[in-house]
């Protein structure tokens, strides 16, 4: 436990130094002002690019864009630059031996890699929780009369689908020695979850459906019951994840 | 009993056998050197002593515990320095040193004191807050020990710490450790025989995956000291005279001449210096200098080697 | 665009503005103050990092910035 904290505060301490947090935040604020942006001027946009004597009009935009773009944004890019910035999470400290030292201190792999994961999936939700703030503010600004529902229960999906991937990203380091094979593992995960979400009986068990029924449960043509089962899912293979990485690391020949 | 005991340790890596049956035995408190070519298996029985590679059979036990690979808990025991350790670069050594006192769970106040101990000992004490990513390769040597003495350790395993560096920063890493001798025993990996020399009382050569010699220097240079002497003349003349004596012509002894100056190896139990005065007088010839050789740790070396 | 609609976008602006800022800073300062990268010159991260929008700091802390 207290190799568990120690290393735990020397990662949040990386994660500043390394300017690891500094992007993931400014990322994701930049993302969050401009979700509610985007919406609102996207019809603008495409008024002004339709050519001469063509009029088409578009629907007036609504609070739905905004949220459109904040779940599409943030699982689309966010989430892809969170996983490049983690995919060294094990292999630089492997290669450059600096784990070396501690683990001959007395720290635990098992600590290890649980400091690991806690401090990804904190740096996530600090930063899907900065996103979500912005893009809820500036909504409520442009478009105050809208009302949506199952917002908050809408990004928890999405939060734990970032934190399923997480989990797997993880998995996948313990698996191979460079940050390429991670890379290449997480995208094997996530591409097999996108397979399978094309059996329309499987969706209701694939952890992928967290990051795409967001806009279904805000306007209500999804319900929330219908996902209980994906987040069991998700929890049940997360924890999976978390638990072989745990194994292979503790075996792992250093 | 030894604080580090080795029995028939065998490991491979692929159809490469790298340790073939060690047997070794480290004394409490002795600055015990460890000696092999590259590639001998030093590294590799270091790690097998941390427990971060799995051996294939065979036994170690630290301070009279057995260690299991994958499990940290005889490390408690021991400090170790890499040949080449890595920190963390965005941290000063003093961070560095709090997060190692931490995973080995000291409290505060003894980290604190021993944090500013240590960095005294090895000379950081200037540099405490600056970010270890500018250290040179000595600084980061010399923090290497700080960092492994932090838990007092008893035994502290050392690979190869001065092979990196240049003549002054070996001559400060050797009188860290010579200073460190007395706290602790100390495992010194290394090829570089003058080191050995300067600091170690005990060795041990590794060689074919076995330990081929070992027991304190002086030990050692007494069981391979040859008859070896050295004489110089005054002219090559009677070097000559004393070269082709008939006394000489003999299997155990071989001789060979530079100029006025003859080398004698003698390999028979009874044949020593008095032997070679007798001859001298009996030619009546006085040479210049008369001198036994020393055995050399290198001649040593090369011999086991071979 | 004139002035009335740039207003209505101003709580938008200024905080992007804000942002981009800081983040070009924080980089500048970094690319001078280490001059050692994973690949290019100073200069050519300077220019990166002034001119490119979000990207150029991002892609410099990412993969310009060298070791420490």
């Amino acid at each position: 436990m207290t190799g568990y904290l120690a290393f735990l505060k020397k990662e949040v301490i990386e994660y500043i130094r390394t300017y690891k947090l500094f992007i993931m935040l400014i990322v994701f604020a930049v993302f969050g002002i401009t979700n509610p942006l985007m919406a609102k001027l996207m019809p603008e946009i495409l008024e002004s690019l339709a050519t001469d004597g063509v009029i088409i009009t578009f629907p007036e935009p609504t609070a739905y864009d905004a949220w459109t773009q904040f779940f599409k944004n943030a699982t689309q890019i966010g989430l892809v630059v969170i996983v490049i910035l983690f995919s060294g999470i094990l292999s630089s400290e492997l290669s450059k031996g600096t784990l070396i030292n501690l683990l001959t201190k007395g720290l635990s792999r098992t600590a290890v890699i649980l400091s690991k994961f806690t401090c990804m999936v904190m740096a996530w939700t600090v930063s899907i929780a900065l996103c979500f703030g912005l893009t809820y503010g500036y909504t409520m600004y442009l478009f105050p009369e809208d009302q949506t529902s199952n917002l908050l229960f809408s990004v928890l999906c999405l939060w734990l689908f970032g934190l399923f991937l997480l989990a797997a990203l993880l998995f996948s380091a313990s698996l191979t020695k460079s940050n390429y094979g991670c890379l290449l593992i997480t995208g094997v995960v996530v591409l097999v979850c996108m397979l399978m979400n094309i059996i329309p009986a499987l969706h209701k068990y694939n952890p992928i459906s967290l990051s795409t029924d967001n806009i279904g449960l805000i306007v209500n043509s999804i319900d929330v019951t219908s996902l209980y089962s994906v987040i069991l899912i998700s929890c049940l293979l997360s924890l999976i994840f978390v638990s072989l990485s745990v194994l292979i690391f503790r075996k792992k020949q250093l | 009993m030894g604080i580090l005991e080795i029995k028939q340790l065998y490991k491979s890596f692929g159809c490469h056998e790298v340790l073939n049956g060690l047997d070794m035995d480290v004394p409490e408190h002795s600055i015990f050197g460890f000696v092999g070519q590259n590639g001998a298996g030093k590294t590799t029985t270091m790690k097998i002593i941390l427990g971060l590679l799995k051996p294939d059979s065979g036994s170690v036990t630290v301070c009279g515990e057995k260690v299991t690979y994958g499990e940290t808990k005889t490390n408690r025991n021991i400090g170790f320095l890499p040949d080449v350790p890595e920190f963390y670069g965005y941290m000063n050594p003093m961070e560095y040193l709090k997060l190692c006192g931490e995973i080995t769970g000291l409290t505060k106040y003894k980290i604190e004191l021993k944090c500013e101990e240590l960095l005294e000992l090895v000379g950081l004490k200037y540099e405490k807050k600056k970010k270890i990513g500018g250290f040179s390769r000595g600084m980061k040597q010399r923090l290497g020990i700080a960092q492994a003495l932090l838990n007092e350790p008893k035994l502290l395993i050392c690979d190869e710490p001065t092979s990196a560096l240049d003549p002054v920063g070996r001559k400060e890493i050797l009188d860290i450790l010579s200073a460190a001798k007395g706290k602790t025993t100390i495992l010194f990996s290394t090829h570089i025989l003058s080191d050995v020399e300067r600091v170690c009382d005990r060795i041990a050569v590794l060689h074919g995956g076995k330990i081929a010699l070992s027991g304190t220097l002086s030990e050692m240079k007494d069981r391979y000291r040859h008859n070896g002497f050295v004489l110089e003349f005054e002219n090559e003349k009677e070097a000559c005279f004393f070269e082709n004596a008939e006394e000489l012509k003999k299997p155990e002894i071989s001789l060979s001449r530079n100029k006025n100056v003859v080398t004698v190896l003698m390999t028979g139990r009874d044949m020593d210096g008095h032997f070679l005065l007798c001859i001298l007088s009996q030619k009546r010839i006085t040479p210049l200098k008369f001198t036994v050789m020393e055995p050399t740790l290198e001649s040593l070396f090369m011999e086991v080697v071979r | 665009m004139d002035l009335a609609v740039l207003k209505e976008y101003f709580p938008f602006l200024i905080p992007l503005i804000i942002l981009q800022i800081v983040l070009s800073i924080t980089a500048l300062i970094h690319v001078l103050r280490h001059p050692r990268y994973r690949f290019g010159n100073k200069v050519m991260w300077v220019l990166v990092v002034l001119f490119i929008q979000f990207i150029g700091p991002a892609l410099y802390f990412a993969l310009g910035r060298g070791e420490e």
